[in-house]
């Protein structure tokens, strides 16, 4: 099975290429719902002048139940939520876009060179928040609760939910197996 | 959920100069480990304290992380939400 491992100050990840496509799959489609487009940004979204464009009076509190829930609100207060919304979501989605973005470069490797092998020196930091963010997005799609495990344990093989929830659990145990490597 | 405020409690409150707080609320998703991972990473907790919040999260529903000013607590919220974390800030409460 896959796992991280520490190597030096480092950190590597060994994956089958199976493993890869499944990540890579869902790096992508969170960046799509992000929306990323399918080119290459030359600015940095925490730049000052990224934000000239940005048109920050039509950011509006998303209907995707997703996006919601990785663009959450600020305050219980609805206009207080929209106003801070409005000034910081921008950055907020930038930040996401940018840990997903520096995934899929380093499953594209692997990808694209049609073999499983080792992911080596990445960033811990930037892994842990984007499979955190791909599992807070499986979970709103499966409604993940905290008697899920259950529920999945009684799924009939055939049921075509059952392979996501694997992957939800299968991402879990890849984020805890990286931060118990940080401790 | 937190209760919105009105205007003359608002008003109060700053008489009474009572700062802003976050809020941490808990999800069926977040990791324990992680949670307490961000908490010692964005607040510079003590292993211990951050294990305690994490499990006041897990617990009670939610949690205090942090007080100060709103303009504070609105970058604590922002760099939570950026780890993942569901957070809120409002003001206090208690008097």
């Amino acid at each position: 099975m896959s796992s991280f491992e520490k190597v030096g100050d480092g950190y590597s990840l060994d994956l089958t290429l199976d493993e890869a496509h499944i990540l890579i799959n869902l790096v992508e489609q969170l960046l799509e719902l992000l929306g990323e487009g399918d080119f290459f940004h030359h600015y940095d979204s925490s730049d000052p002048l990224a934000q000239l464009l940005a048109m920050p009076s039509e950011i509006v509190t998303p209907d995707d139940p997703v996006l919601l829930r990785l663009l959450p609100n600020a305050y219980a207060d609805p206009e207080a939520a929209s106003d801070f919304r409005r000034y910081t979501e921008p950055q907020l989605r930038g930040a996401k876009q940018k840990n997903l973005r520096i995934v899929r470069e380093e499953l594209t490797i692997l990808v694209d060179e049609n073999h499983g092998g080792v992911i080596e020196d990445l960033n811990a930091d930037i892994w842990l928040k984007a499979l955190n963010d791909l599992r807070i997005a499986l979970s709103v799609r499966l409604e993940i609760s905290e008697d899920s495990f259950d529920k999945f344990e009684l799924l009939p093989d055939e049921d075509p939910q059952k392979p996501v929830y694997a992957v939800y659990f299968w991402l879990g145990w890849l984020q805890e197996n990286l931060l118990g490597l940080l401790v | 959920m937190a209760k919105t405020l009105t205007k003359e409690e608002v008003n109060i409150s700053e008489l009474l100069d009572r700062p802003w707080i976050t809020i941490v609320w808990d999800d069926p998703v977040n990791l324990m480990t992680y949670v307490t991972h961000v908490f010692i990473k964005l607040f510079g907790f003590s292993k211990e304290r951050a294990h305690e919040l994490m499990m006041q999260v897990h617990n009670e529903g939610r949690a205090v992380v942090s007080s100060g000013t709103r303009e504070e607590m609105e970058r604590d919220v922002q760099r939570l939400h950026e780890h993942g974390l569901w957070a809120t800030l409002q003001r206090d409460d208690k008097i």
